[in-house]
């Protein structure tokens, strides 16, 4: 998803009447583009509609991804390229495989969720992250508005809305 | 608005049922099986009473644990896990009386080590593991273990029946009993599946296996209390509970599953790439008999794979339905697990065994002997090396042949309708000592400091 470069931000000083303010908003049929909180808020995914996380479905994806690899090598290695004879155990010695396979699984799926939240969120190395307000790290909770290709009359009616549901501040930004 | 939980006739009766049922197949098991002293009969009886003796430990340490770390996610169905426990109270006697009627040879279960404790001559690799089963030793532990459970069980349910549960002292005092429980838990839960279970084999030993044993009776606990409280929403008790406590319930469920699974694992692949023979023995003889094998992959299929792929979403929890299979799916898995340690070792079929290692040994002469001759023949002839592998194929083949028709039952016991019969019945006589304890009190603790808490408990994530 492309960030806007102007946004309409609303600041507000308590999480109730945040959390409020966003069910009303979204009432409205106004779309938000960024929520900002200083600590995690509950029921904040709820009034927002988001939907589950599909990270978790990465990460299977990324383990099942591990496991092949890791039993797929191991037998190739153990029964077509290097045949050893361990202890007297068979050429396939699956159950000696398991905790190597499982340990592939762990760090295929622990880089990949990672690699994946990284990417996903725009955080690769040398990206400088966009700061909407310095005060969403303290104690303000924020809404981002996308103000892009938006009638200014429009955009009046925003910030009317926000200070209407309890925002202690409503200002404009502009991106490069 | 929170009654106390209605024992009502139609229960009882289904619960008399029950045990009736397994009144029948205890004689069942008993007239039709006589082999090694009725083997199969005790196994039957030690098996059950180990199960549901564990499941109620567990319960206790459920509460236990929780009310140690403040917790509050248990406190609506606290008293369920509490009233799991009675029949615990009994079981230990139970067990000691199994054993001590083994000792005076009524039965064979213990037969490799009563064995020598009465004759004096065996097996020297005994002798050390003789002094931890002297009869008086052996008896007085389980003696310890079995007053120390009544004691528990009755001294918990009687403490948080009481009213003042909201002082602060009362709920310190309950922490302390708690954690005295954790730790009298932690130790005798392995010392007596060492004692019980272990010894049945008194070759064998493995030191993961009192874990092992908790982690199953973790599975078979909750999955126990789970179908409980759907079978008591069902009934209209305990409407504050709903699909989050029973969430919560599943995902350790899941975890014990797992951990289960992990603790299966170590003690196969350990002793498999070690190979020693007195920790392969054991493996060997479940290995050997293809019953006994099939019964191993069952459980690891049940008891792994199904809540692996079926209870791990987040949906699959919080259906009553799905989530009330997979307990019961479960608490059969689980049962098979310990109908693999209980039953095999009593009813080996010892003859049996050793006609099959000689068939065994002389088809490898056979072959031996067709080899070298094979050999003999390359040396001098030149014959092909293709030719040499049929020849001994073609011997391996007709000596097994002769081999099979020569084979005898090496193993006496299975799990036929007997032992579901007997299950039944031991599931009855513990749901009737549940359903009575019950009974006695509101279902839910009213007075409890975190009940409010725990009716507003939400499972967000996973």
């Amino acid at each position: 998803m492309e960030e806007p470069n102007k946004v309409v931000i609303g600041l507000w000083d308590h999480e109730e009447v945040y959390l409020h303010a966003i069910e009303k908003i979204r009432a409205k049929g106004v779309q938000i583009y960024e929520s900002l909180t200083p600590f995690p808020v509950h029921g904040l995914e709820d009034v927002l509609g988001y939907r589950d996380s599909r990270l978790h479905t990465a990460g299977f994806m990324f383990g099942t991804v591990g496991t092949i690899v890791a039993l797929s090598f191991m037998t190739w290695t153990m029964t077509v390229n290097f045949p050893l004879d361990f202890g007297g155990k068979p050429y396939w010695p699956i159950a000696s495989f398991i905790p190597i396979t499982f340990e592939m699984m762990v760090l295929f799926s622990a880089w990949g969720m990672t690699l994946t939240y990284l990417v996903r969120n725009r955080l690769w190395p040398g990206m400088v992250p966009r700061i909407y307000d310095k005060r969403t790290t303290d104690d303000r909770f924020a809404l981002v508005f996308d103000a892009d290709n938006v009638a200014s009359d429009k955009l009046k009616e925003l910030r009317d809305l926000c200070m209407h549901e309890g925002a202690v501040e409503v200002k404009d930004k502009q991106f490069n | 608005m929170n009654p106390k939980f209605e024992f009502t006739d139609s229960i009882k009766k289904a619960l008399y049922y029950m045990i009736g049922i397994g009144v029948l197949g205890l004689l069942l098991v008993f007239f039709l099986y006589r082999e090694n002293n009725h083997a199969r009969f005790w196994s039957n009886i030690l098996a059950n009473t180990y199960f549901f003796t564990g499941i109620g430990l567990f319960g206790l340490f459920l509460v236990a644990a929780a009310q140690v770390a403040y917790g509050q996610w248990h406190t609506l169905v606290k008293r369920i896990f509490l009233s799991l426990s009675v029949f615990a109270a009994f079981g230990g006697f139970i067990l000691l009386i199994i054993v001590a009627l083994g000792l005076v040879n009524v039965h064979n279960l213990y037969a490799p080590v009563t064995h020598i404790l009465h004759t004096g001559q065996g097996d020297p690799i005994y002798t050390t593991k003789l002094i931890y089963f002297a009869p008086a030793f052996w008896l007085g532990r389980l003696l310890v273990y079995s007053i120390l459970w009544f004691l528990f069980s009755r001294g918990m349910n009687n403490f948080f029946a009481r009213t003042d549960q909201t002082d602060p002292k009362v709920y310190k005092k309950s922490r302390i009993i708690s954690a005295a429980f954790i730790v009298v838990f932690a130790l005798t839960e392995s010392f007596i599946s060492w004692d019980v279970v272990m010894s049945l084999d008194p070759h064998w030993y493995s030191t993961l296996f009192g874990w092992f044993n908790f982690a199953s009776y973790g599975c078979a606990a909750l999955g126990m209390s789970i179908l409980i409280i759907i079978f008591l929403k069902s009934k209209g008790y305990l409407q504050a509970v709903n699909e989050n406590h029973v969430h919560d319930l599943g995902k350790l469920l899941f975890g014990f599953s797992i951990f289960w699974t992990y603790l299966w694992f170590d003690q196969f692949m350990l002793q498999w790439y070690a190979n020693i023979p007195e920790e392969t023995s054991f493996w060997v003889k479940r290995f050997d008999v293809g019953y006994f094998k099939f019964t191993i992959f069952l459980t690891l299929i049940i008891n792994f794979a199904y809540p692996l792929f079926l209870l791990i979403s987040r949906g699959s929890k919080r259906n009553f339905k799905t989530i009330g299979f997979g307990a019961a799916l479960l608490i059969f898995g689980h049962y098979v697990d310990f109908f693999n340690f209980t039953f095999v070792e009593p009813n080996w079929n010892t003859e049996a065994v050793e006609a099959h290692k000689e068939a065994k040994l002389s088809t490898e002469n056979v072959v031996l002997y067709a080899q070298a001759q094979q050999n003999e023949n390359a040396v001098s002839d030149a014959t092909p090396v293709k030719e040499n592998t049929e020849v001994v194929t073609t011997a391996v083949e007709k000596t097994e042949g002769e081999v099979h028709h020569e084979e005898a039952p090496v193993n006496y016991a299975g799990i036929g309708v007997g032992e579901l019969m007997v299950f039944i019945g031991f599931l009855g006589v513990f749901l009737y000592l549940f359903f009575n304890n019950l009974s006695k009190r509101p279902i839910m603790p009213e007075d409890d400091p975190f009940l409010k808490e725990c009716e507003r408990l939400e499972v967000t994530y996973a």
